[in-house]
Order: structure tokens, then C-alpha cells, then sequence
């Protein structure tokens, strides 16, 4: 979580870093000097009232090269993935991709989430994309809940949509798990420590 | 082959007025350009570059010199000036320098602008640091840096807009409406001369409106990387033989520093000294600022047959002050065919 303290110094911005915005470059095919800096990401973003700091900062912040900054904020893990900055970005910057990036990478360096339980999540909610190649609602919030020893969440509404047949307890899988698996090959969670 | 008598009076002998003195004579009529100077092409000789395509504003200034001189009926009268003129009922008696007394039928001022003086910012330490520069005298650093050794090349160059533009203490409160697009252009240039530099631009907001220059904007700021830091820079210190500068970044909300090895001022366009002199000389319309001003519905006219081109009127970029040129060339030739 980036509190104000993180921004009580002077930034020397002749100094900062290119190496974080080369990464993104590469990794994301997103070029955030095409930034406007318009704020139409964090305008329409439909969960900037709980971020920490809003999309368009983050992207000055990669600019800056705050990568420190970067992987410890909060919205890293309040990103909800919705696309909307991305479908409404005047130069189509990818930004739900950019912020999956610092997720990983952030995870990957064993930095501790603000949040409760929002690594078990993502460990979860991952490890059945890489078992089924997609996200079984009913399999995940259980398995959630078990292991977050959040026992009687849920649980109510779960039966209420089992018994309207919402939920489908048995998880369907892709048809070609394969190519999915091929891609948690090619990008492996390696969390350090 | 002179279709008439009539003679105009150009004073200036920049784009713009080079402009109005090739339609005039391209009419058949008399022109005469005066140029203080000992050349034509004004401010555009003093220049590295151009935008928005970069071309070489000797060239294009040289373009249009071969059209004055090959035109038979243009008369170039250089480090000329006007010395007196006399109001007659249509036409104007113009005493020169050169002590030469003519008769013109109509005038048009083309004299170009000023610049603001810089070092009425004492904070940015113009005139009081080496290294701190105008965005013109950069110009010319930059035809001078061609021929350094990259080692001797500076790493850091910041540029400031907005020096004495909208400014309503120390300046103007009008926007200069060409620095944006020119410091740009410079900071591009900084970085095709050395791609290991960095740049930024300090900037309110940055003013691109014109065909062709949001994507020049954009191209120096995507392609070039150069920076641009959102924020007025509020002060310059010497520091171990740099310029310390202190900004806060407005997008972010936070100051900054950065340590720069030179510094360009994007200084205001002001109306010059002789422009101010040859309005009254004329009693052409001027505005709060001694701009020349048009008469409602006569966009390029300022006086009874007096006429205005260029940044005599307010700044423009090379392009505008021709398109003026020739609108201020037209209306001089529709006054003179009416006999």
C-alpha cells in the first residue's frame, strides 16, 4: 500500500530509471510514452475509489521508473481486470496488462499483499486456470474459503444458486488443455523466499 | 510589363513580407521591400530547424529569396529603414534612410515581433548562469554543437515554456501560440544530435494546434524520447557546475529536481520596438500590447491603405506569416485595381 509518505521527497527525474518502462515495452507491447496523460483511464476505472494510487499515475510512475513503488501498491491486487481503461485509452494502452505484469512480478518477489488473502486467491484462481483453463466458480470460492478459514462465507448464497443450477459443482475443462498449459510454461510463477 | 504605377511599400523582408512583395509584383504592380538588416529572410536565417517537417529554414528561406529576385517588379531596398512619412490623400511619402523620398500607394508592415528580455526571471538565471539560453540564441548553440565532440555534448537540457507568456505578473497574459511547437523541435534536434541526452520539456499544457503539429508533438515526445514534465519550473540554482532546477510535477503532484547541463527559455513574442514606431509613423491600429491590430471585417488591414502581415500582428509560425503575406498582398492589389 502506497501511503503519502511515499511521496515526501523530492524526485530527482533526471535520475529515474528507463529500465522498468523497457521491460513493459517488451513484456506488454505497450509503449506508455504514448500516454496523454489525459486521465480517461483513471476517470472510467470502475474500481479507482479503492485504489491506492489511480491508473494514470501509475503509468507516470513507471515513467519516473518507481518500480519500489510500483510492486507494492495496493491496486495491484484491487485491479479488477475490467478492461475499461484499455477500451477507452485514447492510445490504447494496454493497462490491465501492464498491471498483470507488476502482479507477477510483485508475487514473484514475495512482496506482502496490503489485503488479506489476496495471494491465496491468486494462487487459486490461477492454479485452476492452469488445471481446467478456466476459473470454476463453485470449486474456487469453496476451496477459497476452506483454506482462507473463512468457513460460513458463501455459503448461504452458494446453495441458493446450487439449487437454482447457477452453480455447477463438477469444473468443466477446455477442450485443448495443452496449449494452455504450453503457456504457464512459458511464463512460470517463481515466487523467491 | 508592369500593368500599372501603383507602388506598394513592404517593410520587412521575412517570410512574410517577401511573400507580399512576390504576389504584388506577380499582379504587376510596383513593390518595394525595405529590409534593416543586410539580407532578406528575417528571423528564418537565425534558425536550426523548422516544424512540423523538419525542414531547413535556410532553404525555404532561400526559396523564396529566388522568387524576390528573379521577380522584375520587386525593388529590394536593404539596411533600409523609415525615416519620415508624410500623409498625402492617397498615398503615403516616405522618406528613407538612404535620404530617398518616394511616393507609395499603399503600405504594408511586416516587421515581425520581439522577444520578451529573459532575464526579467531572475529566478531561471538568465543572463546571470552560462548555459541558461533563449530558445533563438539555442538555435544557433545548435548549429555551433554540430561540430563538437559528443563527449563535450550536454547529457541534460531542460526547456521552460512559458517565459513571460502567460504571465500576469512579470509578462503577458496572451499565449506566445509558437514556442510549444518550436520547443518541440528543439528538443528533437537536442536528441538527433546526441540520442544519449536527455531532455524535458517543462510544460503548462502543450499547445499543437495546427495541421500536421500534434503528430510532430507527439513524434518528438515517442520517437525523440523527450520528456515532458507537467509544472512550471520555479527556480534555478547553480550546482557543482550544473543548474539545479526545482518543479513540481503537476500529474503527480510531487517536486522534482533535475540537474541540467543547459537551459532553453522559451521566451515571449513581443511586439519589437520598430514596430511600435512605424504604427505611429503610420497611424496604424495597434492593441494593448502595440501589436498591430486589424479593423473589423478587414482582417489584414490596420490603417487607411496600410496593410499588416506576420508577427507584426501577433507571433506566427513561418507558414501563417506567408499565408498573411499573400492575404495582405491580395487586399492591396483588389485596393489598387480599383483604380
Amino acid at each position: 500500500m502506497l501511503n503519502t509518505a511515499d511521496f515526501y521527497h523530492v524526485w530527482r527525474i533526471d535520475q529515474s530509471s528507463n529500465a522498468l518502462k523497457e521491460e513493459i515495452k517488451e513484456h506488454c507491447h505497450t509503449d506508455i510514452e504514448m500516454c496523454l496523460e489525459c486521465g480517461k483511464c483513471s476517470g472510467g476505472c470502475s474500481n479507482a475509489h479503492i485504489f491506492d494510487i489511480t491508473p494514470r499515475k501509475i503509468i507516470q510512475l513507471i515513467k519516473m521508473g518507481e518500480e519500489a513503488k510500483l510492486l507494492r501498491m495496493d491496486a495491484l491486487w484491487s485491479c479488477v481486470a475490467c478492461q475499461l481503461c484499455v477500451d477507452r485509452c485514447p492510445s490504447s494502452i494496454n493497462i490491465p496488462r501492464i498491471m498483470d505484469y507488476l502482479r507477477e512480478k510483485s508475487y514473484n518477489q514475495s512482496i506482502p499483499a496490503s489485503r488479506p488473502n489476496v495471494e491465496l486467491f491468486h494462487e487459486l484462481m490461477l492454479g485452476h486456470i492452469k488445471r481446467f483453463g478456466r476459473v470454476p466458480e463453485a470449486l474456487l470460492s469453496v476451496e477459497f474459503n476452506l483454506r482462507s478459514k473463512q468457513y460460513t462465507k458463501d455459503a448461504q448464497m452458494g446453495m441458493k444458486m446450487f439449487f437454482k443450477g447457477k452453480l455447477n459443482p463438477i469444473p468443466a475443462r477446455v477442450k485443448d488443455i495443452k496449449k494452455v498449459r504450453r503457456m504457464f510454461r512459458n511464463m512460470p510463477m517463481q515466487r523467491e523466499g | 510589363m508592369s500593368n500599372s504605377e501603383k507602388t506598394a511599400l513592404i517593410i520587412g523582408g521575412g517570410m512574410a513580407g517577401m511573400e507580399a512583395a512576390i504576389k504584388l509584383g506577380g499582379a504587376g504592380y510596383q513593390a518595394v521591400l525595405l529590409e534593416k538588416e543586410d539580407h532578406l529572410g528575417g528571423i528564418m536565417n537565425q534558425l536550426y530547424g523548422s516544424f512540423p517537417r523538419w525542414d531547413n529554414p535556410q532553404k525555404m528561406a532561400e526559396q523564396k529569396v529566388k522568387m524576390v529576385e528573379e521577380n522584375p517588379n520587386i525593388t529590394v531596398k536593404i539596411n533600409t529603414t523609415v525615416k519620415s512619412v508624410e500623409k498625402k490623400d492617397k498615398s503615403f511619402s516616405v522618406e528613407l534612410s538612404s535620404n530617398e523620398k518616394i511616393e507609395f500607394d499603399a503600405v504594408i508592415l511586416a516587421t515581425g515581433f520581439g522577444f520578451y528580455d529573459a532575464s526579467e526571471y531572475a529566478e531561471y538565471g538568465y543572463g546571470a548562469f552560462d548555459n541558461v539560453f533563449t530558445a533563438l540564441e539555442f538555435e544557433g548553440k545548435l548549429k555551433e554543437m554540430e561540430s563538437w565532440d559528443k563527449k563535450d555534448l550536454p547529457k541534460v537540457v531542460a526547456f521552460f515554456k512559458c517565459v513571460g507568456s502567460r504571465d500576469r505578473s512579470k509578462g503577458y497574459p496572451y499565449c506566445s501560440k509558437i514556442c510549444c511547437m518550436f520547443t518541440a523541435k528543439e528538443a528533437g534536434l537536442m536528441k538527433d544530435l546526441n540520442p544519449d541526452a536527455k531532455c524535458f520539456v517543462f510544460y503548462m499544457d502543450y499547445r499543437a494546434a495546427g495541421k500536421e503539429y500534434e503528430e510532430f508533438a507527439r513524434s518528438v515526445i515517442e520517437d525523440k524520447h523527450v520528456r515532458y514534465v507537467r509544472g512550471r519550473p520555479a527556480k534555478v540554482l547553480p550546482d557543482n557546475g550544473k543548474l539545479m532546477i526545482r518543479a513540481e510535477d503537476t500529474l503527480m503532484g510531487v517536486p522534482v529536481e533535475v540537474a541540467a547541463d543547459m537551459i532553453v527559455l522559451a521566451n515571449a513574442m513581443v511586439p519589437s520596438e520598430t514596430t511600435k514606431e512605424l504604427a505611429s509613423m503610420f497611424e496604424a491600429k495597434t492593441d494593448q500590447y502595440g501589436f498591430i491590430d486589424y479593423i473589423p471585417g478587414y482582417p489584414t488591414q490596420t490603417g487607411y491603405r496600410v496593410f499588416f502581415a506576420g508577427g507584426c500582428g501577433f507571433p506566427v509560425e513561418s507558414l501563417g506569416a506567408q499565408y498573411q503575406g499573400a492575404a495582405a498582398a491580395a487586399e492591396v492589389i483588389a485596393l489598387f485595381n480599383q483604380g
